[in-house]
C-alpha cells in the first residue's frame, strides 16, 4: 500500500477538523493518506456525542481564547495544545471497527518506541506507557473509508485544561486533578524531549512499519482544500454544530 | 413522592465502559423528550439520533425492547442496550 504524508503545520480547529473530513470525503481520488499536524489557537475538541455546555466551561474557553469544536468522531472531550495530532483515512478494514484501532494504534506504539519508550494499546482508543495514558484515539466510517485521528501528548498540563473543561462536581476538582495526573503522561513527563518535526518523520515511520506501506509526500489537489474550507466555514466554525448536543 | 402522571424530569449519568449520560423528560410512564450524551463510541453516530427518536413515546417498561430493535445492526463501545436501558430506568427512578 502506498500512503501519502502530509507533514502539517498548525491550524485552527474548524479548519483541521473540516480538513480531516475533506481528505475522508475524497479517500476514492487521493488514496490513503496520512496528516501530521497541530492546533493554533489551542482548542477543546469533544465526541461526536457529548454536549458541549456539559463538557466545558464556554465562557472561560472564550476568555483564554480557546477554540470549542464537536468532532465527527465518538470519544472523549481533549485539551489540544501541547500535541502532535495525526488523522488517517484509508478504505475501510475489514471487520469490528474496535479491532482496527488496535492496528492503527500500533504505529504510535512504533513511534514511541524509538524514542526509546515502551507502550503499549490500553482499553478502547488509548496508548499507555507506564501504565499512563500517551494518546487518545478515535475512529469513523463515512464514504467508504476510514479516518482515525488521535493525538500524541508532548507536554501536558492538567491544570490548565482544568480550567477549561467541565468536572461533575466543583468541590472534588483538586482531586480529580490528582486523578488525571496520575492517569495521563506525556513525552516530556517521561524524559523525552524531541522536536515537532522530528516527532512528525518518527510518526510517519511509525505508519509505514505498522501497516507496512510505501510512505510518499505529496500536497493533495486544490479540490480537497476548497472542500475543506466550505466544511470549514459551514459546518465546523457554526453553533449549530459544535452546540447541537 | 414520584409523581405517577403529569410531566417529570430524571437524569443519571452511568460509567459503563465509558461514561452515558442520560436526561430525559417523562409523562406518566412514557418518555416525552431524550438526550443521551457521553464519550462512548457508536457507529454509525448519526444513530444516535434513531435511537433517541425511537425511544420517545415509548413506556419505561418497553425501552429494553426498543434499544434492542433501535441499537441493531450498529456496532457499539462503551455503551450497548443493556447499559442504557440501566441509565434510563436509574433517571426515571430519580425523576422529580
Amino acid at each position: 500500500m502506498d500512503l501519502r504524508v502530509i507533514f502539517d503545520t498548525k491550524h485552527r480547529a474548524y479548519w483541521n477538523m473540516g480538513f480531516d473530513e475533506s481528505l475522508l470525503a475524497h479517500l476514492d481520488e487521493i488514496g490513503p493518506t496520512l496528516r501530521l499536524y497541530a492546533w493554533e489557537p489551542p482548542a477543546v475538541s469533544i465526541g461526536y456525542f457529548q454536549s458541549m455546555e456539559e463538557e466545558v466551561n464556554v465562557d472561560k474557553a472564550k476568555e483564554l481564547g480557546v477554540d470549542l469544536i464537536r468532532r465527527i468522531t465518538g470519544g472523549g472531550a481533549v485539551y489540544h495544545k501541547y500535541e502532535l495530532t495525526y488523522s488517517i483515512v484509508l478504505p475501510a478494514f475489514k471487520g469490528r471497527i474496535l479491532d482496527s484501532y488496535r492496528v492503527l494504534d500500533m504505529a504510535i506504539i512504533k513511534a514511541l518506541k524509538k524514542l526509546g519508550l515502551e507502550a503499549e494499546h490500553h482499553g478502547i482508543n488509548d496508548v499507555i506507557v507506564n501504565g499512563k495514558k500517551i494518546s487518545g484515539n478515535a475512529q469513523t466510517r463515512k464514504y467508504g473509508g476510514l479516518l482515525q485521528h488521535g493525538t500524541l501528548l508532548i507536554d501536558v498540563n492538567v491544570e490548565e485544561m482544568f480550567e477549561i473543561l467541565r468536572v461533575p462536581e466543583e468541590k472534588l476538582k483538586d482531586k480529580m486533578i490528582d486523578d488525571v495526573k496520575h492517569r495521563v503522561t506525556s513525552l516530556k513527563s517521561e524524559g523525552v524531549d524531541v522536536e515537532f518535526e522530528e516527532l512528525q518523520k518518527l510518526m510517519a515511520e511509525g505508519f509505514h512499519e505498522a501497516l507496512n506501506a510505501n510512505i510518499y509526500e505529496e500536497d493533495v489537489p486544490q479540490k480537497i482544500y476548497d472542500y475543506a474550507h466550505s466544511l470549514e466555514v459551514n459546518k465546523y466554525a457554526t453553533h449549530e454544530w459544535n452546540f447541537r448536543r | 413522592m414520584q409523581p405517577t402522571s403529569g410531566i417529570s424530569e430524571g437524569k443519571f449519568d452511568y460509567k459503563a465502559g465509558k461514561l452515558i449520560k442520560v436526561r430525559a423528560v417523562f409523562e406518566g410512564d412514557k418518555i416525552k423528550e431524550i438526550k443521551i450524551t457521553g464519550d462512548f463510541f457508536l457507529h454509525p453516530e448519526e444513530k444516535i439520533e434513531e435511537i433517541e427518536a425511537s425511544l420517545r413515546g415509548k413506556r419505561i417498561n418497553e425501552i429494553e425492547e426498543t434499544l434492542r430493535e433501535s441499537m441493531g445492526g450498529a456496532e457499539y463501545a462503551g455503551i450497548s442496550p443493556e447499559d442504557l436501558t440501566y441509565a434510563i430506568r436509574e433517571a426515571w427512578k430519580r425523576r422529580k
